[in-house]
Protein backbone atom coordinates (compact mmCIF):
# COMPACT_ATOMS: atom_id res chain seq x y z
CA UNK A 1 0.00 0.00 0.00
CA UNK A 2 1.70 3.24 -1.61
CA UNK A 3 0.76 6.74 -1.61
CA UNK A 4 1.28 7.78 -5.13
CA UNK A 5 1.97 11.70 -5.19
CA UNK A 6 2.21 12.21 -8.87
CA UNK A 7 2.18 15.10 -10.35
CA UNK A 8 1.54 18.52 -8.57
CA UNK A 9 -1.63 20.38 -10.88
CA UNK A 10 -1.20 23.06 -12.71
CA UNK A 11 -3.29 25.81 -11.38
CA UNK A 12 -4.24 27.11 -14.19
CA UNK A 13 -6.42 24.52 -15.76
CA UNK A 14 -10.16 25.28 -15.99
CA UNK A 15 -12.97 23.37 -13.59
CA UNK A 16 -14.21 19.94 -15.80
CA UNK A 17 -18.12 19.95 -16.23
CA UNK A 18 -18.33 17.42 -13.68
CA UNK A 19 -16.40 19.44 -11.24
CA UNK A 20 -18.56 22.70 -12.11
CA UNK A 21 -21.95 20.58 -11.57
CA UNK A 22 -20.23 19.33 -8.39
CA UNK A 23 -19.02 22.83 -7.05
CA UNK A 24 -22.40 24.64 -7.90
CA UNK A 25 -24.52 21.50 -6.14
CA UNK A 26 -22.29 22.19 -3.39
CA UNK A 27 -22.98 25.92 -2.80
CA UNK A 28 -26.87 25.01 -3.69
CA UNK A 29 -26.60 23.00 -0.51
CA UNK A 30 -24.65 25.67 1.80
CA UNK A 31 -28.06 27.63 0.82
CA UNK A 32 -30.38 25.01 1.96
CA UNK A 33 -29.03 25.18 5.41
CA UNK A 34 -28.34 28.79 5.37
CA UNK A 35 -31.78 30.36 4.36
CA UNK A 36 -29.42 33.53 3.70
CA UNK A 37 -26.34 31.58 2.02
CA UNK A 38 -27.23 33.62 -1.46
CA UNK A 39 -26.54 37.12 0.15
CA UNK A 40 -23.90 35.38 2.30
CA UNK A 41 -22.11 34.37 -0.84
CA UNK A 42 -22.51 38.36 -2.22
CA UNK A 43 -20.68 39.34 1.24
CA UNK A 44 -18.14 37.11 1.35
CA UNK A 45 -16.95 37.39 -2.34
CA UNK A 46 -16.28 40.93 -0.97
CA UNK A 47 -14.57 40.36 2.01
CA UNK A 48 -12.45 38.00 0.02
CA UNK A 49 -11.42 40.62 -2.42
CA UNK A 50 -13.71 39.45 -5.03
CA UNK A 51 -15.49 42.24 -5.46
CA UNK A 52 -13.77 42.68 -8.91
CA UNK A 53 -14.88 39.32 -10.22
CA UNK A 54 -19.07 39.11 -8.40
CA UNK A 55 -19.72 42.74 -8.52
CA UNK A 56 -23.39 41.91 -7.81
CA UNK A 57 -25.18 38.93 -7.33
CA UNK A 58 -26.20 38.73 -11.02
CA UNK A 59 -22.48 38.43 -11.77
CA UNK A 60 -22.05 35.42 -9.70
CA UNK A 61 -25.54 34.04 -10.69
CA UNK A 62 -23.98 34.02 -14.74
CA UNK A 63 -20.71 32.01 -13.18
CA UNK A 64 -22.74 29.56 -11.58
CA UNK A 65 -25.18 28.88 -14.43
CA UNK A 66 -22.15 27.35 -16.28
CA UNK A 67 -23.24 24.55 -14.46
CA UNK A 68 -24.93 22.17 -17.51
CA UNK A 69 -27.77 20.83 -14.60
CA UNK A 70 -29.21 24.02 -14.47
CA UNK A 71 -32.61 24.88 -16.18
CA UNK A 72 -31.16 28.10 -18.07
CA UNK A 73 -27.29 26.57 -18.40
CA UNK A 74 -24.47 29.22 -19.97
CA UNK A 75 -21.82 28.06 -22.61
CA UNK A 76 -18.51 28.52 -22.42
CA UNK A 77 -15.79 27.76 -19.71
CA UNK A 78 -15.16 29.53 -16.33
CA UNK A 79 -11.80 30.73 -16.14
CA UNK A 80 -9.27 29.36 -13.65
CA UNK A 81 -9.23 32.82 -11.41
CA UNK A 82 -13.23 32.28 -11.45
CA UNK A 83 -14.16 29.16 -10.28
CA UNK A 84 -10.59 29.62 -7.78
CA UNK A 85 -12.97 32.49 -6.31
CA UNK A 86 -15.96 30.23 -6.19
CA UNK A 87 -13.89 27.36 -4.35
CA UNK A 88 -12.82 29.95 -2.11
CA UNK A 89 -16.54 31.12 -1.21
CA UNK A 90 -17.78 27.77 -0.59
CA UNK A 91 -15.12 26.75 1.35
CA UNK A 92 -15.27 29.82 3.52
CA UNK A 93 -19.32 29.46 3.98
CA UNK A 94 -18.65 25.56 4.96
CA UNK A 95 -16.49 27.02 7.57
CA UNK A 96 -19.11 29.13 9.09
CA UNK A 97 -21.76 26.23 8.76
CA UNK A 98 -19.32 24.11 9.81
CA UNK A 99 -21.74 22.79 12.90
CA UNK A 100 -24.83 22.29 10.87
CA UNK A 101 -22.63 19.92 8.75
CA UNK A 102 -21.29 18.21 11.99
CA UNK A 103 -24.77 17.42 13.43
CA UNK A 104 -25.75 16.20 10.07
CA UNK A 105 -23.01 13.63 9.77
CA UNK A 106 -22.18 13.05 13.79
CA UNK A 107 -23.03 9.67 14.94
CA UNK A 108 -23.54 10.69 18.80
CA UNK A 109 -26.63 11.85 18.24
CA UNK A 110 -29.79 10.38 18.79
CA UNK A 111 -30.87 8.97 15.36
CA UNK A 112 -34.46 10.57 15.21
CA UNK A 113 -32.98 14.10 15.79
CA UNK A 114 -30.16 13.23 12.82
CA UNK A 115 -32.85 11.92 11.19
CA UNK A 116 -35.06 15.20 11.37
CA UNK A 117 -32.39 17.12 10.17
CA UNK A 118 -31.60 15.39 7.21
CA UNK A 119 -35.74 15.44 6.20
CA UNK A 120 -35.36 19.18 6.85
CA UNK A 121 -31.97 19.41 4.43
CA UNK A 122 -33.61 17.31 1.99
CA UNK A 123 -37.10 19.30 1.95
CA UNK A 124 -35.37 22.61 1.13
CA UNK A 125 -32.52 21.29 -0.84
CA UNK A 126 -35.99 19.87 -3.04
CA UNK A 127 -36.86 23.46 -3.38
CA UNK A 128 -33.86 25.15 -4.61
CA UNK A 129 -33.46 22.20 -6.89
CA UNK A 130 -37.34 22.28 -8.13
CA UNK A 131 -36.59 26.24 -8.64
CA UNK A 132 -32.93 26.35 -10.65
CA UNK A 133 -32.18 22.67 -11.73
CA UNK A 134 -33.45 21.11 -15.16
CA UNK A 135 -35.82 18.57 -13.75
CA UNK A 136 -35.68 16.60 -16.69
CA UNK A 137 -31.70 15.41 -15.66
CA UNK A 138 -31.20 12.31 -13.99
CA UNK A 139 -28.65 13.33 -12.09
CA UNK A 140 -31.15 16.10 -10.60
CA UNK A 141 -34.05 13.74 -10.65
CA UNK A 142 -31.80 11.09 -8.24
CA UNK A 143 -30.86 14.20 -5.65
CA UNK A 144 -34.70 15.11 -5.44
CA UNK A 145 -35.50 11.17 -4.64
CA UNK A 146 -35.73 10.45 -1.27
CA UNK A 147 -33.85 7.18 -1.58
CA UNK A 148 -32.40 7.08 -3.87
CA UNK A 149 -30.27 10.46 -3.47
CA UNK A 150 -29.70 9.95 0.12
CA UNK A 151 -26.03 9.00 -0.95
CA UNK A 152 -25.81 11.24 -2.90
CA UNK A 153 -26.63 13.99 -0.33
CA UNK A 154 -24.56 12.56 2.28
CA UNK A 155 -21.72 12.59 -0.28
CA UNK A 156 -22.19 16.16 -0.97
CA UNK A 157 -22.33 17.28 2.76
CA UNK A 158 -19.00 15.08 3.68
CA UNK A 159 -17.44 16.72 0.66
CA UNK A 160 -18.23 20.50 2.58
CA UNK A 161 -17.71 18.91 6.11
CA UNK A 162 -13.80 17.50 5.14
CA UNK A 163 -13.08 20.70 2.96
CA UNK A 164 -14.37 23.36 5.12
CA UNK A 165 -12.13 26.11 6.28
CA UNK A 166 -9.32 28.15 4.77
CA UNK A 167 -6.95 24.32 4.82
CA UNK A 168 -9.66 22.81 2.50
CA UNK A 169 -9.56 24.61 -0.52
CA UNK A 170 -6.41 22.30 -1.58
CA UNK A 171 -8.32 19.10 -1.26
CA UNK A 172 -11.46 20.58 -2.90
CA UNK A 173 -9.68 22.00 -5.80
CA UNK A 174 -8.27 18.77 -6.21
CA UNK A 175 -11.31 17.15 -6.10
CA UNK A 176 -13.07 18.46 -8.56
CA UNK A 177 -10.35 18.39 -11.11
CA UNK A 178 -10.90 14.71 -10.58
CA UNK A 179 -10.00 13.01 -13.82
CA UNK A 180 -8.20 15.75 -15.98
CA UNK A 181 -5.65 14.58 -17.86
CA UNK B 1 26.75 38.95 28.64
CA UNK B 2 24.14 36.50 29.78
CA UNK B 3 21.55 35.05 27.46
CA UNK B 4 17.90 34.09 28.62
CA UNK B 5 16.79 30.88 27.99
CA UNK B 6 13.92 30.71 25.37
CA UNK B 7 10.68 29.64 27.07
CA UNK B 8 8.49 26.91 26.53
CA UNK B 9 5.77 27.38 23.67
CA UNK B 10 2.46 25.24 23.64
CA UNK B 11 -0.07 25.82 20.74
CA UNK B 12 -3.84 24.08 21.35
CA UNK B 13 -6.35 23.83 18.80
CA UNK B 14 -9.76 23.21 19.49
CA UNK B 15 -12.67 21.29 18.32
CA UNK B 16 -16.21 19.82 19.70
CA UNK B 17 -14.62 16.35 19.93
CA UNK B 18 -10.83 16.54 20.18
CA UNK B 19 -8.09 19.29 21.03
CA UNK B 20 -4.43 19.18 19.57
CA UNK B 21 -1.78 20.54 21.92
CA UNK B 22 2.13 21.21 20.89
CA UNK B 23 4.40 21.46 23.03
CA UNK B 24 8.11 22.85 21.56
CA UNK B 25 10.81 25.47 21.57
CA UNK B 26 11.81 28.88 19.36
CA UNK B 27 14.62 27.83 17.11
CA UNK B 28 16.41 30.88 18.40
CA UNK B 29 19.48 29.86 16.09
CA UNK B 30 17.15 29.99 13.43
CA UNK B 31 16.22 33.73 14.43
CA UNK B 32 12.44 33.00 15.49
CA UNK B 33 10.89 34.73 17.55
CA UNK B 34 9.93 33.88 21.36
CA UNK B 35 6.27 33.04 20.44
CA UNK B 36 7.15 30.22 17.78
CA UNK B 37 7.70 26.70 17.61
CA UNK B 38 10.35 25.66 15.77
CA UNK B 39 11.28 22.74 18.14
CA UNK B 40 9.08 19.84 18.86
CA UNK B 41 9.40 18.46 22.55
CA UNK B 42 5.43 16.58 22.94
CA UNK B 43 2.00 16.68 21.08
CA UNK B 44 -0.99 15.55 22.44
CA UNK B 45 -4.00 14.83 21.11
CA UNK B 46 -7.19 14.41 23.62
CA UNK B 47 -10.64 12.80 22.42
CA UNK B 48 -13.74 12.82 24.04
CA UNK B 49 -14.07 10.05 26.26
CA UNK B 50 -11.46 8.28 24.44
CA UNK B 51 -7.47 7.56 25.59
CA UNK B 52 -5.27 10.61 24.70
CA UNK B 53 -2.57 10.25 22.36
CA UNK B 54 0.95 11.67 22.10
CA UNK B 55 4.14 10.75 20.41
CA UNK B 56 7.12 12.90 18.80
CA UNK B 57 7.42 14.61 15.65
CA UNK B 58 7.36 11.99 13.37
CA UNK B 59 4.34 10.37 14.85
CA UNK B 60 2.37 13.91 13.91
CA UNK B 61 4.03 13.64 10.51
CA UNK B 62 2.67 10.16 10.27
CA UNK B 63 -0.70 11.42 11.48
CA UNK B 64 -0.87 13.85 8.84
CA UNK B 65 0.09 11.53 5.89
CA UNK B 66 -2.29 9.48 7.20
CA UNK B 67 -5.42 11.40 8.04
CA UNK B 68 -5.33 14.31 5.50
CA UNK B 69 -4.85 12.54 1.89
CA UNK B 70 -7.54 9.94 3.36
CA UNK B 71 -9.92 12.71 3.73
CA UNK B 72 -9.05 14.15 0.42
CA UNK B 73 -9.91 11.37 -1.27
CA UNK B 74 -13.31 10.81 0.65
CA UNK B 75 -14.08 14.52 -0.85
CA UNK B 76 -14.01 12.57 -3.75
CA UNK B 77 -15.98 9.59 -2.62
CA UNK B 78 -13.15 7.64 -2.26
CA UNK B 79 -12.67 5.07 0.59
CA UNK B 80 -9.49 3.36 -0.19
CA UNK B 81 -7.00 3.09 3.66
CA UNK B 82 -3.80 5.06 3.76
CA UNK B 83 -0.50 3.89 6.25
CA UNK B 84 1.56 0.99 5.96
CA UNK B 85 0.68 -1.91 8.16
CA UNK B 86 3.98 -0.96 9.75
CA UNK B 87 3.76 2.89 9.91
CA UNK B 88 3.02 4.36 13.19
CA UNK B 89 -0.57 5.54 12.33
CA UNK B 90 -3.28 4.16 9.93
CA UNK B 91 -6.30 4.83 8.79
CA UNK B 92 -9.25 2.74 6.79
CA UNK B 93 -13.01 2.35 6.37
CA UNK B 94 -14.34 0.55 9.14
CA UNK B 95 -16.94 -1.67 8.60
CA UNK B 96 -19.42 -2.09 5.29
CA UNK B 97 -21.43 0.71 5.95
CA UNK B 98 -20.41 4.80 5.33
CA UNK B 99 -19.31 7.05 7.32
CA UNK B 100 -17.06 5.32 10.25
CA UNK B 101 -13.07 4.96 9.83
CA UNK B 102 -10.98 3.03 11.96
CA UNK B 103 -7.60 5.10 12.67
CA UNK B 104 -4.58 2.44 14.13
CA UNK B 105 -1.72 3.66 15.90
CA UNK B 106 1.08 1.62 16.98
CA UNK B 107 3.64 2.07 19.62
CA UNK B 108 7.55 2.06 18.50
CA UNK B 109 7.65 0.39 21.90
CA UNK B 110 8.12 -3.44 21.60
CA UNK B 111 4.91 -5.82 23.05
CA UNK B 112 2.39 -2.70 23.19
CA UNK B 113 -0.58 -3.62 21.04
CA UNK B 114 -1.91 -1.22 18.69
CA UNK B 115 -4.22 1.54 19.40
CA UNK B 116 -7.67 1.60 17.23
CA UNK B 117 -9.85 4.48 17.53
CA UNK B 118 -13.18 3.88 15.36
CA UNK B 119 -14.65 7.77 14.60
CA UNK B 120 -17.54 8.95 12.48
CA UNK B 121 -17.39 11.17 9.76
CA UNK B 122 -17.80 14.43 12.29
CA UNK B 123 -15.21 12.62 14.53
CA UNK B 124 -13.03 12.63 11.26
CA UNK B 125 -13.78 15.80 10.55
CA UNK B 126 -12.88 17.26 13.69
CA UNK B 127 -9.19 15.90 13.31
CA UNK B 128 -8.72 17.28 10.34
CA UNK B 129 -10.00 20.69 11.23
CA UNK B 130 -7.18 20.87 14.02
CA UNK B 131 -4.49 19.18 11.75
CA UNK B 132 -5.15 21.70 9.16
CA UNK B 133 -5.45 24.59 11.80
CA UNK B 134 -2.09 23.53 12.91
CA UNK B 135 -0.05 23.22 9.15
CA UNK B 136 -1.29 26.30 8.80
CA UNK B 137 -0.53 28.24 11.81
CA UNK B 138 2.39 30.90 11.25
CA UNK B 139 3.87 30.23 14.81
CA UNK B 140 4.15 26.62 14.36
CA UNK B 141 7.70 26.92 12.37
CA UNK B 142 8.62 23.28 11.95
CA UNK B 143 8.82 21.76 8.49
CA UNK B 144 5.90 19.32 7.86
CA UNK B 145 6.29 17.38 4.33
CA UNK B 146 2.85 16.68 3.01
CA UNK B 147 2.69 16.44 -0.41
CA UNK B 148 -0.19 18.88 -1.91
CA UNK B 149 -3.11 17.34 -2.86
CA UNK B 150 -3.94 15.97 -6.38
CA UNK B 151 -6.86 15.18 -8.86
CA UNK B 152 -7.79 11.77 -8.77
CA UNK B 153 -7.56 9.78 -12.58
CA UNK B 154 -9.95 7.77 -13.77
CA UNK B 155 -8.71 4.64 -12.72
CA UNK B 156 -8.74 5.99 -8.88
CA UNK B 157 -12.29 7.18 -9.37
CA UNK B 158 -13.67 3.65 -10.48
CA UNK B 159 -13.24 2.29 -6.73
CA UNK B 160 -16.00 4.25 -5.60
CA UNK B 161 -18.33 2.33 -8.02
CA UNK B 162 -18.85 -1.08 -6.27
CA UNK B 163 -17.11 -3.67 -8.40
CA UNK B 164 -21.31 -5.66 -8.97
CA UNK B 165 -22.10 -2.23 -10.83
CA UNK B 166 -18.65 -2.06 -12.68
CA UNK B 167 -19.22 -5.43 -13.95
CA UNK B 168 -22.57 -5.64 -14.86
CA UNK B 169 -22.27 -3.64 -17.99
CA UNK B 170 -19.79 -5.74 -19.38
CA UNK B 171 -20.96 -8.75 -18.26
CA UNK B 172 -24.66 -7.61 -19.65
CA UNK B 173 -23.65 -7.40 -22.83
CA UNK B 174 -21.55 -10.14 -23.03
CA UNK B 175 -24.53 -12.33 -21.74
CA UNK B 176 -26.97 -10.25 -24.54
CA UNK B 177 -24.24 -11.40 -27.22
CA UNK B 178 -24.19 -14.79 -26.36
CA UNK B 179 -27.97 -15.32 -26.24
CA UNK B 180 -27.90 -13.80 -29.42
CA UNK B 181 -25.20 -16.40 -31.23
CA UNK B 182 -27.23 -18.98 -29.44
CA UNK B 183 -30.84 -18.31 -30.89
CA UNK B 184 -29.14 -17.54 -34.26
CA UNK B 185 -27.53 -21.13 -34.14
CA UNK B 186 -30.98 -22.49 -33.23
CA UNK B 187 -32.19 -21.06 -36.35
CA UNK B 188 -32.89 -23.46 -39.69
CA UNK B 189 -30.48 -22.56 -42.40
CA UNK B 190 -31.95 -21.84 -45.80
CA UNK B 191 -32.56 -24.82 -47.99
CA UNK B 192 -29.36 -24.94 -50.63
CA UNK B 193 -30.61 -24.30 -54.35
CA UNK B 194 -31.13 -27.65 -56.08
CA UNK B 195 -28.31 -28.47 -58.44
CA UNK B 196 -31.10 -28.97 -62.17
CA UNK B 197 -31.86 -25.40 -60.75
CA UNK B 198 -35.83 -24.05 -60.27
CA UNK B 199 -37.80 -21.60 -62.01
CA UNK B 200 -36.09 -18.61 -60.47
CA UNK B 201 -33.15 -19.97 -61.30
CA UNK B 202 -33.80 -20.52 -64.87
CA UNK B 203 -34.26 -17.10 -64.93
CA UNK B 204 -31.41 -16.14 -63.31
CA UNK B 205 -29.69 -18.36 -65.77
CA UNK B 206 -31.27 -17.29 -68.82
CA UNK B 207 -28.51 -15.98 -71.71
CA UNK B 208 -28.42 -12.31 -71.88
CA UNK B 209 -28.56 -11.25 -75.18
CA UNK B 210 -25.97 -9.58 -77.06
CA UNK B 211 -25.51 -5.67 -76.25
CA UNK B 212 -26.14 -3.96 -79.35
CA UNK B 213 -22.95 -2.83 -81.57
CA UNK B 214 -22.07 0.61 -80.52
CA UNK B 215 -22.89 3.53 -83.44
CA UNK B 216 -20.41 4.81 -85.71
CA UNK B 217 -20.54 8.64 -85.63
CA UNK B 218 -21.50 9.80 -89.50
CA UNK B 219 -18.62 10.70 -90.98
CA UNK B 220 -18.16 14.27 -92.51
Amino acid sequence: MTQDLGPTPPDERPLPRRGVERLDLMLLCLEALDFNGGEAMIWLSQQLGYGGLFPNRVELWKRRCHNPLRRVCRRGELAAAETDALIRILCVMADRLYPMLRSLLSGGEPAAVTEHRWELFHHRLGELLRERMNPRRSGIQTLLDAEEGAEERLQLIRSLAFAAGTGGFERMKASLMDAVG
Amino acid sequence: MIQSAPMKQSLRYDQISCRLQLDGLPDVSAGQSSEAIGILTRWSLEWLGRPQLEGRREHLEALMAAVLPYARHLISGVERPFGDPEAPVSIEPAGEGRGRHRLQLRSSQPGVEPLQLELDDAELADLVRVLDQMRLDPRLQLPLPLPPPRPLRHRELSRRTPLARRLAAPLGGALALGLAAGVAALLPLPPLPAPDGGGRRENLTRPVPPPPPPASLPRR
